[in-house]
């Protein structure tokens, strides 16, 4: 009866705004996500990022990553590590703490963030002579 | 910046013999004249701490986390909160107030950042798949405009031939100030699959400046979707009313 009439919707949105943490929550949840999502944890790395799944949504929404809090809005996509990376985009199922056959070696680095733009951007440079004479124009 | 390694070689150089300096001058030149090498340089320079910054201090940090091992690098790490604002360093109310001026504006011009469409070839189709209902990019409030009067930055999407360059640079000028531009996938950026053809222009920077680089033949309509954020916190450093205030 209460889904005849759509009430379990207007309860959804009241757990979700509870789950988001009340009214304050829920307006900073939107503020720095632009949607207001609820679903459950299936874990976070080491950097702070949190992993949520709900199937409720459909394929391609139903997976989603919660930024550290400590980035505030300078988050970005490179943040998450490559072994989040593959449940994240439905390459596997399986998170990386679930899933015995991931590769780690001790040679592999730690994961960074696109420094671009900052003072820890790659700057590659030659060390061969140029094959070609630059044109200055006087 | 050559100048500068010139003195400093010669200064050293003269307390020995006019001829070794000669020499040691000409084998740097052939080093120096290589601008790509010197922004390598100040670059490793910066890096390793010879430029006394916020690198240094991070690295001090690094070697104590290293010591107490692993989770205490983790727990550090998560303390420290990333401000909204890149300009933190304001000495006094008139700077602090020029910046947050800046701020306002900054925010303002990366939350409605109008592109032109110029698409040339393959990469307008990933073009407009980011205005499709998947990627969309009207929430981040890029709207595809077809004047340059009306619009802040140009994709450049595909191959510049020669035919195509007056008037991509003619587009380019008709824009409004300030101005950006993305080069998207490799013909534009550096003329790619077409490098050597005798009618397509290396690169659409030998026309327009260029700010955003996308990469791909073509870029999925993520990565244009990427270089667009990456343009979003470009502007967000933008010091329009910083520098008018310090002159």
């Amino acid at each position: 009866m209460a889904k005849f009439f759509g009430v379990d919707k207007v309860v959804r949105f009241f757990q979700i705004v509870r789950d988001n943490g009340g009214i304050r929550g829920s307006l900073r949840a939107l503020y720095r996500r632009d949607e207001l999502k609820s679903g459950t944890l299936i874990g976070e790395d080491k950097y702070g990022n949190r992993y949520f799944e709900n199937n409720m949504h459909f394929y391609g929404r139903n997976r989603w990553v919660e930024y550290a809090d400590h980035v505030g809005l300078d988050y970005n996509a490179s943040q998450v590590p490559p072994e989040w990376f593959g449940w994240l985009h439905y390459k596997t199922d399986l998170p990386p703490y679930k899933d015995p056959s991931r590769p780690n070696y001790k040679w592999m680095l730690d994961h960074t963030e696109n420094m671009t733009g900052t003072r820890d951007a790659y700057m590659p440079y030659s060390t061969t002579r140029p094959k070609i004479e630059a044109w200055k124009p006087k | 910046m050559k100048d500068v390694h010139f003195l400093r070689v010669s200064s050293r150089q003269q307390k020995r013999s006019d001829v070794s300096a000669r020499s040691s001058q000409t084998m740097l030149r052939s080093i120096v004249l290589n601008r790509s090498v010197q922004q390598g340089l100040a670059a490793f320079a910066r890096q390793n701490g010879l430029a006394p910054a916020a690198t240094q201090v991070r690295s001090v940090e690094t070697a104590a986390q290293v010591k107490d091992g692993g989770k205490l690098a983790e727990t550090e790490t998560k303390k420290v909160p990333r401000p909204y604002s890149p300009f933190q360093d304001t000495s006094n109310w008139a700077e602090y107030a020029v910046a947050r001026l800046d701020d306002l504006l900054n925010w303002g011009r990366k939350g409605s950042l109008w592109p032109m469409t110029f698409g040339l070839a393959c990469c307008a189709v990933e073009m407009m798949h980011i205005a499709a209902p998947r990627y969309d990019m009207d929430r981040f409030g890029v709207v595809f405009r077809a004047s340059p009067r009306q619009v802040d930055v140009m994709i450049v999407a595909g191959t510049v031939t020669n035919k195509m360059a007056p008037a991509l640079r003619k587009v380019y000028d008709q824009m409004m100030e300030p101005r950006w531009v993305i080069s998207m996938g490799s013909c534009a950026n550096g003329g790619g699959y077409y490098h050597y053809s005798y009618s397509v222009v290396r690169g659409c920077d030998r026309l327009i400046p260029v700010d955003i680089y996308v990469p791909g033949c073509p870029p999925t309509a993520e990565a244009l979707l990427y270089g667009i954020l990456q343009l979003q916190k470009k502007v967000k450093r933008m010091k329009s009313l910083q520098v008018w205030y310090r002159k």
